[in-house]
């Protein structure tokens, strides 16, 4: 292995490693609000991916009707939630947010879709689409279990993931699918050309760590959305309902999971089960990091990419165990440091 | 009573099956497929469910069982029935080194750890010849029973049927055993499990290897009924599967797990069946309608499906061994020998010095209270004495013996025992076993011994000593109740049975007054006196003065974690520094 | 308790009911979900268009899913031969699942037509692969004409990147020899997942090693990241891919970066490319006009040919069957499995099938043709191209 071929290895592992940092941020933000180890991000990247794929074809996905039934779905699911208060104004919020903002964004894409929209419109359309199914899924699987074990949590995750990644044959078929770049640029670096789509992915995601530190570590509402995991009664006087939490937290795990498909989509095919590996990826960065830090989680999402990419090419049929053998070093580490002594509760 | 009844009535209707003419014979795969994964589910249920250790790598420790068997009967043609054993060590074996590495994982970083070699065994298993790389290994000889091949469904599902039989049989016995309750404990804290001597590092490899071995089992009952293998059965997939049976079945019990593995063989092939005729289409929508179905499920029963339908919180009906004989009690120590002496005791926490060189000692029939304001630093004290928390600086030595940094656990060996300040029972155990696990270091058999039943008359003796002691505490018709169950005040009064169990020179209580009627604590009271002039040593950490005063030798006070006095309760009462102090405050 | 209950007897109902009718019966279990997805759909969409009626007598299709996996597959033939009591079984569509199936053919007696890729599901011939038959063709006459091409090309060295899975393994295992023999070096030999997002440190490494053509064993879409990989990194030597990936999604995908790989295919690719003088060309149009009018232009996949293809078999045997013995009796299945053993210049879409106690496949050259991209279709070569 010469230099050259070490920096392409390098490059190639910052932007896998940036995919992988993407779905982490997603899962520690859940987790931290939630407890829910969000199994079901890398369907909402592979959802976002085909999605916009499909609109690019110029057809109407079925993630439109999916989108529908879920937003009707969970609208059940909320009215049973707050059975006990239920009033007008209550009523009119849970159907504007589960009825009316689904059936508009479908008839957007039902009229949009089929006339090949742009580019940008596609990627807006396909982030409208992805984002609230978020929320949907918050309140139709998980906000009833909000009182369950991490490990119920967990298997009804998986659950979902099933479900999605079977819905997600059905509407895209099991051939993958490409989307054109964002940009076409290639720009000479060294003996390296960076592509314009790889910068837009690696910009981004630092955009987003950074946005969610921000969001977390200096205003009022992250603190108190942080805060709903371990003491629900100071949130609610905050304001924030473990529901509000829950939706709003998936629905910005959603939004980033569209956001990594529509980024990485021109990179690479995207298949409709490509999201469980990649999310895998993500959930050992995730883990690495504590799933409570965003920094060290990106930090480890960028060395699994490098690990991965430089076993790809010393030894390509171990790579993944490789790379998941290298892992449990670094695990025993975290954990000896993490180690709590006292289990007082 | 509805557990045992509906369990019985489960394994009637499956013995009964082949007697039944007409039964479609892919009933009878279809059950072997179950019980398979039921013999994994029952491993699972004692790993994840009882130790709460999360595995994601079941599948691989089925693929190994599977291999092994499957290399032996094919390059040497040995007998599956030769190769079993070798197909359940070679689990066990992997599990220990697995285990060895990735126990010492807490947290969410374990079940990770298990995924990482469950994902890198499938892909070593795909890219060695030697075992066939992907295409797997095929052609593999059926078990032979008395000269007949058991190759046809039917005549399997006696075999793994009474291999499932045989798993639930064991595992109990398991579970009752001294090692099986050690393994309950971990749930209810690691260290109350290791104040009473137990190695929590070493019970849940134990747990970790049972489970593996169990699923060997499996794996070479497996290869033989399908005859080839390959790695796909054995990936990541297959022991999220594994899990998704115990957690939707109950993993509190041993037949939930069964339950839930049946339950979810059968449902995935009744999808494929029925929705093609409710949707009226061919189409892929077995998995949509499963995870679906999967999390409504879970949110009706978060406990899963068998505690709703037995209505039962415990994992084990209450336990009766005969009558037998307690424990010889450890000889009594001459009065007035030293038992504890703790020099220079210190403990900071960063910046913050918690204990500051604290020195005091207790001999053989005397009854030292550790009194003081909250923060004062007592419990940390306790902690320090009793190998919980590290010490900083300073000696601790117990019957003249350093053991100053030696782990609780050795020092529960010497004859210390103690309560905390927090309970720390387990929660689903029944009173009595949780105070036999007082007795846990009193006790000899293995998880060999256990599981195959040949320590009953260990057993006898433990329970009659646990009944002895919960007697002695005015507990005894509660014996077979959940602790759970008991009111703060009881469970406190069980953990002294505990203590009590383990037979101890030395006996330390966090506590022990909170939350008790003024009847209840003049029975203690009596009970403390009583143990003194039987020779035991007592410390204590007590709030309520009255029953302090009553009742002790000698006071140490603590404020701001530094010694402030010793003396007798007169002397101690008196001493303006502490009337300043604590007294003041307090009257 | 009580679902248990209700699932059993709706069990118990299904199986009544379909007890009832005495067609002629042929479970077919098929990878429509999992890893193999892509070459399932297909396949299992060409049930519907297999023949419902053969010598004057209904046949029944019964379709099971086996989600690419082992278990699920032998669970299915388990379930056809034991409770529906087919008469032949059709599938699986990959070779790991198949090899397992096989136990349970031999061991109760039934047809099996596999439509998977590896030879090894019958050869060497044994008292199991007795009753295992073959439609897609054999990785090994495939391999036999990509190295062919690559003689004639004047290709001196090769890189290998191929899935690391049995399809991966089996294209490795029938090159590395045949390459040897033409003395042909195999300068590198990589692998990868289907669902791996970037294959950049395989291209890498087969850059590094300089092989005058490169050799991707991938099938389907997934077949398009290596070589769309090498391309973006300026590998300009020749490429070959397998038949796996004909289908019209690796050209939609793959776009202008898969312009002029050379490729094996069956017939059936290139069905109206072929000579009229071709018997296969009819039968191939036939199935592809039916497919596309059922489906939408430009659906059609080579991989639906090899299910239909055992249709063809079993629609040619069941009446040479029928004369001996009825449906549904061990004496059918046997009359059947030597009936197919006998069949004589088959022609299906995939070229003709004539088979003998030894070889149950039955193909020749005629089942292969190689093909290229040129804007984005397909396109038939000459065989001295």
């Amino acid at each position: 292995m010469d230099a050259t071929i070490l920096m392409l290895l390098l490059q190639d592992g910052v932007v896998n490693g940036a995919i992988y940092a993407l779905i982490a941020l997603s899962l520690v933000l859940v987790f931290t609000v939630t407890r829910v180890i969000l199994i079901p991000q890398g369907e909402f990247v592979a959802f976002g991916a085909l999605t916009l794929a499909a609109f690019e074809a110029g057809t109407v996905p079925g993630t439109v009707p999916l989108l529908l039934a879920l937003g009707a779905a969970a609208c059940a699911a909320d009215l049973v939630e707050a059975r006990h208060a239920l009033d007008a104004r209550r009523i009119l919020r849970i159907a504007l947010r589960d009825l009316v903002l689904p059936g508009a964004v479908a008839a957007l894409a039902y009229a949009l879709g089929p006339g090949k929209p742009t580019l940008a419109l596609g990627i807006a359309l396909t982030l409208a689409i992805v984002t609230p199914m978020g929320a949907y899924l918050h309140s139709i699987a998980f906000r009833p279990l909000e009182k369950a074990s991490v490990l119920v949590l967990l298997v009804a995750a998986v659950g979902v993931h099933l479900a999605l990644t079977g819905l997600g044959l059905v509407f895209f078929g099991a051939e993958g699918s490409r989307t054109p770049p964002l940009s076409d640029a290639m720009l000479p670096a060294g003996p390296l050309s960076v592509s314009g789509q790889s910068l837009w992915m690696i910009g981004l995601t630092l955009a987003i760590i950074v946005a969610l530190w921000a969001f977390f570590g200096l205003t009022l509402l992250g603190k108190a959305l942080m805060a709903t995991a371990v003491n629900r009664l100071g949130a609610r006087l905050m304001g924030i309902g473990p529901g509000m939490a829950g939706r709003l937290s998936f629905s910005v795990a959603a939004f980033i999971g569209a956001l990594s498909g529509v980024l990485v989509a021109p990179l690479t095919t995207i298949y409709y089960d490509t999201g469980f590996l990649i999310g895998l990826k993500g959930f050992v960065a995730a883990i690495i990091g504590g799933l409570a830090s965003y920094p060290a989680a990106a930090a480890a999402a960028v060395l699994v990419g490098i690990i991965e990419s430089v076993a790809a090419f010393e030894a390509s049929a171990f790579k993944e165990v490789i790379v998941f053998m290298a892992i449990i070093p670094v695990l025993l580490w975290r954990s000896a440091r993490a180690d709590p002594v006292e289990d007082e509760e | 009573m509805r557990q045992s009844l509906l369990a019985a009535l489960g394994l009637l209707l499956v013995a009964a099956l082949p007697f039944v003419p007409g039964v479609p014979p892919f009933w009878f795969t279809l059950l072997n497929y179950a019980g398979l994964s039921a013999i994994v589910v029952v491993g699972l249920v004692v790993l994840t469910g009882i130790a709460g250790i999360m595995s994601f790598g079941q599948a691989m420790f089925v693929g190994i069982g599977a291999y092994a068997t499957a290399l032996l009967s094919l390059h040497l043609g040995l007998s599956p029935w030769l190769s079993l054993p070798v197909s359940l060590a070679a689990s066990g074996l992997a599990a220990l080194v697995i285990g060895a590495i990735t126990l010492r994982l807490s947290g969410h970083y374990l079940p990770l750890g298990t995924i990482a070699w469950n994902i890198s065994f499938f892909y070593v298993l795909g890219n060695t010849d030697a075992l066939g790389r992907y295409d797997g290994l095929s052609g593999l000889p059926p078990i032979v029973l008395f000269g007949f091949p058991l190759v046809e469904s039917r005549h399997l599902f006696a075999l793994i049927w009474v291999c499932v039989a045989l798993s639930i049989l064991v595992t109990q016995r398991l579970l009752r055993s001294r090692t099986g309750r050690a393994i309950r404990a971990l749930k209810g804290g690691v260290i109350a499990a290791e104040a009473f001597g137990v190695d929590t590092g070493r019970t849940r490899i134990v747990a970790f290897v049972y489970a593996a071995m169990l699923a060997g089992l499996s794996g070479w009952l497996y290869a033989h009924m399908q005859r080839a293998i390959n790695p796909t059965p054995f990936g990541l997939n297959a022991s999220i599967e594994v899990l998704l049976m115990t957690v939707l079945g109950g993993a509190g019990s041993v037949w939930g797990g069964v339950f839930g593995a049946t339950l979810v063989t059968l449902l995935k092939d009744q999808l494929q069946n029925v929705l093609p005729l409710l949707l009226g289409a061919q189409g892929n929508f077995e998995a949509i309608v499963f995870g679906i179905l999967f999390v409504l499920i879970l949110q009706r029963a978060p406990d899963g499906l068998w505690p709703l339908l037995t209505r039962r919180a415990t994992p084990l009906p209450p336990h009766h061994p005969a009558p037998a004989a307690p424990l010889a009690p450890r000889p009594a120590e001459p009065p007035g020998r030293v038992l504890l002496d703790a020099a220079g005791l210190r403990k900071t926490f960063g910046g913050l010095v918690a204990v500051n060189d604290i020195d005091f000692s207790v001999k053989a029939g005397e009854v030292v209270a550790l009194i003081g304001p909250n923060g004062a630093g007592k419990s940390t004290t306790f902690n320090l004495v009793t190998g919980v928390a590290r010490l900083t600086a300073g000696r601790v030595r117990l019957f003249d013996r350093d053991v100053s940094g030696e782990p609780a656990r050795a020092i529960a060996r010497l004859g210390i025992a103690r309560t905390f300040q927090h309970v720390k029972l387990v929660g689903g155990m029944s009173v009595i076993e949780n105070v036999a696990l007082g007795a846990h270091l009193r006790g000899r058999a293995g998880p060999v011994r256990g599981a195959l039943g040949l320590d009953g008359a260990e057993e006898a003796a433990i329970f009659a000593e646990a009944r002895r002691q919960l007697a002695r505490v005015g507990l005894a018709e509660l014996a077979d109740r959940p602790a759970s169950s008991l009111a703060l005040g009881q469970q406190r009064i069980v953990e002294i049975a505990r203590a009590l169990c383990l037979s101890p020179a030395l006996l330390l209580l966090d506590e022990p007054a909170a939350g008790l009627r003024f009847r209840e604590k003049q029975a203690l009271g009596d009970l403390l006196r009583q143990l003194r002039r039987d020779g035991l040593g007592i410390l204590l950490v007590e709030h309520d003065m009255d029953f302090v005063m009553g009742l002790a030798d000698r006071l140490v006070v603590m404020n701001f974690g530094a010694k402030l006095c010793e003396g007798p309760p007169v002397a101690v009462r008196t001493n303006p520094a502490v009337v300043e102090a604590y007294l003041g405050s307090a009257a | 308790m009580k679902r248990l209950v209700w699932a059993l007897s709706l069990t118990g109902a299904l199986v009544a009911f379909g007890a009832a009718a005495q067609p002629i019966k042929i479970g077919v279990t098929i990878s429509k979900t999992g890893p193999a997805a892509s070459l399932g759909i297909p396949q299992s969409n060409s049930v519907p268009l297999m023949p419902a009626q053969v010598g004057g007598q209904p046949v029944e299709w019964i379709v099971l899913d086996d989600a690419s996996d082992t278990t699920k597959g032998v669970a299915n033939i388990r379930k056809l031969a034991s409770d529906d009591k087919v008469d032949a079984v059709v599938g699986s569509s990959i070779t790991p699942v198949s090899l397992a199936m096989i136990e349970v053919a031999a061991e109760a007696k039934v047809p099996m037509i596999t439509i998977a890729a590896s030879s090894k599901l019958i050869a060497p011939m044994d008292d199991k692969r007795r009753w295992v038959f073959k439609t897609a063709q054999n990785d090994s006459l495939m391999a036999e004409a990509i190295v062919g091409h690559m003689v004639r090309a004047g290709v001196k060295s090769v890189g290998f990147i191929g899935f690391n899975d049995a399809y991966g393994d089996g294209w490795l295992a029938e090159m590395t020899p045949r390459l040897d023999a033409k003395g042909i070096k195999l300068v590198a030999t990589e692998r990868y997942a289907r669902t791996d997002t970037s294959v950049t440190g395989q291209a890498l490494k087969v850059m590094a090693a300089k092989p005058d053509a490169v050799l991707v064993a991938g099938s389907g879409t997934p077949a398009a990241l290596p070589q769309k990989t090498l391309k973006e990194r300026g590998y300009a030597g020749k490429y070959y891919q397998t038949h796996g990936v004909a289908n019209a999604d690796f050209l939609r995908v793959g776009g202008k970066d898969v312009e002029g790989t050379i490729l094996p295919a069956g017939p059936l690719l290139v069905a109206e490319q072929l000579p009229e003088s071709n018997p296969v060309r009819k039968v191939a149009l036939d199935y592809t006009k039916a497919y596309e009018a059922k489906y939408g232009p430009g659906t059609l996949a080579t991989f639906g040919g090899h299910a239909f293809d055992a249709s063809v078999l079993l629609a040619s045997a069941l009446p040479v069957a029928l004369k001996t013995a009825k449906p549904g009796t061990p004496e059918f299945r046997t009359a059947l499995r030597d009936a197919i053993e006998g069949l004589k210049e088959v022609v299906y879409t995939h070229g003709v099938a004539t088979m003998s106690p030894s070889d149950h496949i039955g193909q020749d050259e005629r089942s292969r043709v190689m093909v290229t991209i040129e804007n984005g279709r397909w396109k038939l070569l000459s065989p001295t191209n």
